[in-house]
C-alpha cells in the first residue's frame, strides 16, 4: 500500500516534472510562444533546483527506453555528441557530466532486492537520449551536480515503476545525498506528424488537453494518490509519455507527498501536451 | 546510366544486434563464443548472392530510425563513428564508416514528395546510424564495399489506422522504385524487420546460450510460419490480407512498415520468395528471406521464348 501522508526522505529537497523535448533546449526558428514559456519554466526550474544546493540530481527519463529490465547509468564521465533521430537539424548536444556512480549502484541493489531486473550501464559511447540532455542543459548547465539516470523499462507497469521509484528513494535515504529528483516526461504524447508553424502550435488533441489539464489540478492541489490512481484512465484516454510511468515512479521515490505541485508552465509542443512541474519538499 | 535502373533483389534482412554479436567480427567491441549460427549462415548466403548481383546500393528501411514527421533519407556522403545499441550495449558496439548514395537520396524524396508524402534529407554529419541499419547492412555485406541508403520507419503506424499507415509505405516504395529507375541504379533492397516481436525481458549469463533461446509462445511460432508458407509460395495477396492480424496478435515488428515498403517498391511479385533461415533471437522470430527479380526476369524470358530449362 502507498502511503498517504507524507513521508518523502528529507534529503529529497525538491522534485520536478520536465518534458524532455530538444525544442525547449535548442534554437529552433519561430519557437515563441508556448515553447518559449515552457524553455523559461525550464530554466527558471533548473535555477530553484539548483538554489537548494543538491549533492545529486535523480533523473528518470521516459526516453531512455529499456528492455531487459532497468537500467542505471554505471559510467562515472559520459562525454559525447548526441543528435536526436527526429530533431537532428535543430543542433547537437554536446555532453560531459559527472555520475554518481555509489548512488546508482544502491539504487541498482535495492530495486533488485524487490525483485526487478537490473542492469548496471556502463559503456564507451553509450547513447545518452534527448530527454536526460535536455534535462541537464536546464538544471546543470555547467555539470557541476553529479547526477543519477534511470532507465525507462518498457514491460515495466504501474506498480513495478513505483517499486522502482521507492529503490531510488531509499537509496536516497541511505546515501543521506541532498538531493533534487526529475521525472522527465511528457503529458500527452501525441505528435503532429506534419510540419507545423511553431507559432501556431496547440494540443493534437482537445480530449488530450483536458486530461491534461484535469491531471495538473490534481496535482496542484497535492492529490497525488488521486493523480496515481486515475493514471490508467489517463493513459488510455490521452497517452502520456510512456503511458505516465514516470509519474508513478516519481510518486514512489517522494512515497506520494500531499505536497501541491506548482505548475510553472504547461502548454504543447509539435501537439503534445508538456507541463514544467515543482514540488518544494523539505 | 540514368532511366535504366533496376531492383536486383529484396530481401527480408532481420537486425538483432546477437547476429553480428554471435560472428565477433572485427568492428564490433564485445566477444562472444557464437550462437544463433542458423540465421548467421542464412547471411552466408545472402553475402554470397549479394557479390555476386554487385549492385550500385543496398537500400535499407530501419524501424529503429523512427521518425515523427515524414520518411527521412540518410544524406550525408559518408557517416561514421560508434554505434551502441541502447538496448543491448554489452552485445552492440560497433565502429561503422558507411558511403551513402545521396544523389539516390535526393531522388528518392523527389519522388516521395510527387506520392504526397512527406519526406526529408538527413544532413547532419554528427548523426548516430540505428543499430537496425547497421546490422542488417553488416549481415548482407560485412565489407561495406557498396553504397546504401538508410530510410527511416515513419511512426504513421502507431499512430493512424493500418490502412493508412501501410497505404504511406506503399506510396514510399513505389517513390523509391522509380527513384531507382531514373538514377539507373542496380540497387538490392533490404526490409529490416523481424517478423513476430514478443521477447523475454531477461537474458541467460551468457548471452549466446543457445540452451535458453527458443521462440516465445507457440502461437507466435504458428504466425511465423503462417507469415512465411505464404512469402514462400509467393502469396502476397494473402499476406497483405493477414497482415494486420499477425502484426496484432504477434506484435510483429513488419507494422514498422519496412516489409510492405519493400514489396511495394518489388511490385508485389508474386514469386515464391526463398527462406534461407529461420531462428530466435531472445524469443523472437527471425527469416532471412529472398526475392530474385533477376531470377524471376529470366524465367519469364525463357518462357517467353518456349526454353526449357534442364537445371536439376
Amino acid at each position: 500500500m502507498r502511503n498517504t501522508v507524507n513521508t518523502t526522505p528529507e534529503n529529497i529537497k525538491k522534485a520536478f516534472m520536465v518534458p524532455g523535448l530538444p525544442h525547449l533546449a535548442l534554437d529552433f526558428p519561430g519557437g515563441n510562444g508556448a515553447w518559449k514559456d515552457l524553455k523559461e519554466a525550464c530554466r527558471k526550474a533548473g535555477e530553484d533546483a539548483r538554489a537548494a544546493d543538491p549533492d545529486v540530481i535523480v533523473i528518470y527519463s521516459s526516453q531512455w527506453i529499456s528492455v531487459l529490465g532497468h537500467s542505471f547509468q554505471a559510467d562515472p564521465n559520459p562525454k559525447g555528441v548526441h543528435v536526436d533521430e527526429n530533431w537532428y537539424d535543430m543542433g547537437d548536444f554536446e555532453f560531459n557530466f559527472k555520475v554518481d556512480i555509489d548512488l546508482a549502484a544502491k539504487a541498482e541493489r535495492h530495486a533488485r532486492e524487490k525483485g526487478l531486473a537490473t542492469k548496471m550501464v556502463n559503456y564507451e559511447g553509450f547513447p545518452i537520449d534527448t530527454g536526460t540532455l535536455v534535462v541537464l542543459k536546464h538544471f546543470n548547465p555547467e555539470n557541476k551536480i553529479p547526477v543519477m539516470i534511470v532507465s525507462s523499462n518498457i514491460y515495466c507497469g504501474k506498480e513495478d515503476s513505483y517499486t522502482l521509484g521507492q529503490a531510488v528513494g531509499e537509496a536516497l535515504k541511505e546515501s543521506g545525498k541532498k538531493a533534487v529528483v526529475i521525472n522527465c516526461s511528457s503529458l500527452s504524447h501525441r505528435f503532429f506528424t506534419e510540419d507545423i508553424d511553431p507559432a501556431q502550435d496547440k494540443l493534437a488533441s482537445e480530449t488530450d488537453d483536458q486530461w491534461n489539464r484535469q491531471m495538473l489540478e490534481l496535482i496542484k492541489a497535492g492529490r497525488n494518490q488521486e493523480a496515481f490512481e486515475k493514471g490508467e484512465e489517463y493513459a488510455k484516454s490521452a497517452g502520456p509519455e510512456m503511458m505516465f510511468k514516470g509519474f508513478y515512479w516519481l510518486m514512489g521515490v517522494l512515497n506520494t507527498p500531499q505536497t501541491p505541485g506548482s505548475v510553472l508552465a504547461y502548454g504543447p509542443v509539435w501537439g503534445t501536451g508538456n507541463a514544467v512541474i515543482e514540488y518544494s519538499l523539505n | 546510366m540514368a532511366g535504366n535502373g533496376r531492383i536486383l533483389a529484396g530481401f527480408l534482412a532481420p537486425h538483432p544486434p546477437h547476429l553480428v554479436y554471435g560472428e565477433n567480427p572485427p568492428q564490433n567491441k564485445p566477444r562472444s563464443q557464437g550462437g544463433w549460427e542458423p540465421l548467421r549462415w542464412a547471411y552466408e548466403k545472402v553475402r554470397e548472392k549479394i557479390k555476386i548481383l554487385q549492385p550500385d546500393v543496398i537500400i535499407v528501411h530501419s524501424p529503429h530510425w523512427q521518425t515523427i514527421v515524414g520518411h527521412h533519407f540518410l544524406g550525408v556522403p559518408k557517416l561514421s563513428g560508434l554505434s551502441v545499441d541502447p538496448i543491448f550495449p554489452h552485445l552492440f558496439q560497433y565502429k561503422f564508416g558507411l558511403d551513402v548514395d545521396v544523389e539516390l537520396a535526393d531522388a528518392c524524396i523527389e519522388e516521395a514528395k510527387a506520392e504526397g508524402l512527406i519526406a526529408k534529407k538527413m544532413t547532419n554529419p554528427k548523426f548516430r546510424v540505428d543499430y537496425g541499419t547497421i546490422t542488417s547492412l553488416h549481415m548482407m555485406n560485412p565489407d561495406w564495399d557498396i553504397p546504401v541508403l538508410g530510410i527511416s520507419a515513419n511512426n504513421s503506424p502507431y499512430y493512424f489506422s493500418h490502412d493508412f499507415a501501410q497505404d504511406q509505405m506503399i506510396k514510399l516504395g513505389r517513390a523509391t522504385q522509380r527513384a531507382i529507375e531514373k538514377t539507373g541504379r542496380r540497387a538490392v533492397l533490404a526490409a529490416s524487420n523481424t517478423l513476430s516481436h514478443l521477447h523475454f525481458d531477461r537474458e541467460p549469463e551468457i548471452p549466446e546460450d543457445m540452451s535458453k533461446e527458443h521462440v516465445m509462445t507457440h502461437e507466435q511460432y504458428l504466425w511465423d510460419m503462417k507469415v512465411i508458407d505464404l512469402m514462400r509460395r509467393g502469396e502476397l495477396d494473402e499476406l497483405m490480407e493477414i497482415l494486420p492480424e499477425f502484426m496484432e496478435k504477434a506484435f510483429a515488428e513488419v507494422r514498422a512498415g519496412s516489409l510492405v515498403w519493400m514489396l511495394a517498391a518489388m511490385g508485389f511479385p508474386k514469386i515464391p520468395a526463398e527462406l534461407h533461415g529461420y531462428g530466435t533471437v531472445i524469443g523472437t522470430g527471425n527469416a532471412v528471406m529472398e526475392w530474385d527479380l533477376v531470377k524471376r526476369d529470366l524465367d519469364e524470358i525463357r518462357s517467353q521464348e518456349g526454353i526449357v530449362c534442364a537445371t536439376p
